[in-house]
């Protein structure tokens, strides 16, 4: 089995012509390593949230990949993402979760970098040094693309990647739908208390997998139906609007990102939601009435859980929220869970969903906690050398997906499945597989970027 | 010679001598237990640096003034 080599990993390891999949993609500590820069050096990552760091000089320390990065914004204003190292002998400059600061000072030889990332202090500069250190080239190392996506924070090392909508293509409507105020305005959300973060004993692409779209596994949360967290005391979330809904695996094939999403009839008028609470359910009765009246592709959409490749998660519809599944080792994760909640809303709202988000999410979130049992399990259960000779199968919904799907008139990028009545398919997991299988085989982002080659081909055609 | 001088405690306007005996006052403090900005009261060695900004790097600084 090809687990060293540059190629093969289509063919030995994802197999997408079949729907077989290898249990060493998950537990093969080779592969693990491969992917740290393959993937994680070469994809857009989720580093924090412009409302994180309001004020010069304050700075959220955060990861990408396995590396610390400091999410600061200087004196001037400007946002900058940094590896979190000093580049005199490597030590973390800052060891602090948030803050404010007017430098960063590395506490082993006391080199000090200004929060724009300038060496602006060497301990005996002119005595040990002489004055002859050019210091201008010792700055904090920079990534080399950041994207200020309405508030949300996106970071690239690799200068030859895409920009970032680029990258996110047509699936930036379904992250829309988080960070969009609920009734349609643009940007309206801020994040609601603090990151959550946690470490789970399995490889970040379970959880990946999981929130690319797994409809499959409900029966695992059936005790949090039953007992009732949901909101409006019933189930887990709001139904009511999602059974006359069509239920949609939406992925997008060049670029690895795959949703569940609901697409609402025309005219379909909001349903009473949060009973529980007069204010807030008249806060949401508000919103979605807003939300019908603009105009566009998303007043219709209902948000589901989602994946953008390769380790964000996104669940729109309650608890709003994005996690990011930080890979530490092959066999552990650091799960970083962020909540947002409408900038606008009352006090009594933000109160109200905060209470629900803790019940519903996070390693105290009884949903969240089914989820964390059935991914550390299957990971310990295929690190043996007997497991790890019997692939998963991804084969459910093969060959059934679409493309130019459109319920009422409403259009869905990508490759669709219905899954309305058939409930689940696989193919949001053989797109999210088989975009990891092109960053482990690909030299570069130009073998990447297969959507400007394809509309090149279509340019020269139409000439 | 006087113990190590935790630079943490020192505010805007302390004055420090240097290992090197010039003199500064504080103009901020990072608060890191390793850096001041100070700016040159005197500078018998260098005396062009006299009014001048500086980070001053803990371990020069000698004595603070009363």
């Amino acid at each position: 089995m090809a687990t060293n080599g540059m190629h093969g990993y289509r063919p030995g390891l994802v197999d997408l012509a079949t729907g077989l999949i290898s249990r060493e993609i998950f537990v093969n500590d080779d592969i693990y390593v491969q992917e740290q820069e393959r993937v994680f050096a070469r994809s857009w990552l989720f580093v924090g949230h412009e409302s994180q760091i309001p004020n010069p000089g304050d700075f959220f320390v955060s990861r990408m990949g396995e590396e610390s990065v400091i999410l600061c914004r200087d004196r001037a204003g400007l946002i900058h993402v940094f590896l979190n190292s000093c580049r005199h002998r490597g030590m973390k400059v800052c060891r602090y979760d948030d803050g404010n600061t007017a430098v960063f000072t590395c506490p082993y030889h006391g080199w000090s970098y200004g929060t724009d990332g300038a060496l602006v202090g060497v301990p005996y500069f002119r005595e040990a040094y002489r004055s002859e250190l050019d210091k201008a080239k010792w700055g904090l190392v920079e990534v080399a693309q950041l994207c200020n996506y309405k508030g949300t924070i996106w970071a690239n090392w690799d200068p030859d990647a895409p920009p970032f909508l680029e990258y996110l293509g047509e699936f930036r409507r379904f992250l829309d739908l988080i960070l969009d105020g609920w009734d349609g305005r643009e940007g309206q959300a801020e994040l609601l208390g603090g990151v959550q973060k946690w470490l789970i004993p399995c490889n970040w692409k379970f959880p990946a997998e999981n929130f690319s779209g797994d409809s499959y596994h409900n029966i695992s949360h059936r005790s949090v139906d039953l007992v009732g967290v949901g909101p409006s005391g019933k189930s887990r979330r709001d139904y009511s609007e999602l059974n006359v809904a069509r239920k949609l695996h939406v992925a997008i094939p060049e670029r690895g990102h795959q949703t569940i999403t609901y697409v609402l009839p025309k005219d379909f008028e909001p349903q009473p939601v949060y009973q529980n609470s007069p204010e807030v359910a008249e806060y949401f009765r508000h919103c979605e009435e807003e939300r019908r009246k603009r105009p566009g592709p998303n007043a219709r959409l209902i948000g589901a859980p989602g994946e953008i490749f390769p380790n964000v998660a996104l669940l729109p519809r309650q608890p709003r929220t994005l996690a990011v599944w930080h890979p530490k080792n092959a066999h552990q994760t650091e799960v970083w869970r962020f909540f947002f909640v409408d900038r606008d809303a009352p006090p009594a709202v933000k109160n109200f969903l905060r209470d629900y988000y803790i019940r519903y999410s996070g390693p105290a979130g009884m949903t969240e906690q089914d989820d964390m049992e059935n991914w550390n399990y299957a990971h310990a259960a295929s690190r043996g050398v007997i497991a790890r000779r019997y692939p998963y199968t991804y084969e459910m919904g093969m060959g059934h997906a679409v493309e130019d799907y459109a319920f009422e008139g409403l259009r869905m990028p990508g490759r669709v499945i219905d899954i309305t009545t058939a409930q689940a398919s696989e193919e949001p997991m053989r797109n999210l597989y088989g975009r990891w299988a092109q960053f482990m085989e690909a030299d570069s982002w130009d073998e990447l970027m297969t959507w400007r080659r394809n509309s090149s081909r279509e340019l020269a055609a139409a000439k | 010679m006087s113990g190590p001088i935790n630079v943490r405690e020192l505010p805007v306007g302390a004055r420090v001598v240097l290992v090197n005996g010039a003199e500064a006052e504080v103009v901020s403090n990072p608060n890191d237990g390793v850096w001041l900005f100070a700016r040159y009261v005197s500078a018998p060695a260098e005396p062009a640096l006299v009014g001048q900004e500086e980070m001053i790097f803990a371990q020069d600084v000698a004595e603070v003034r009363a």
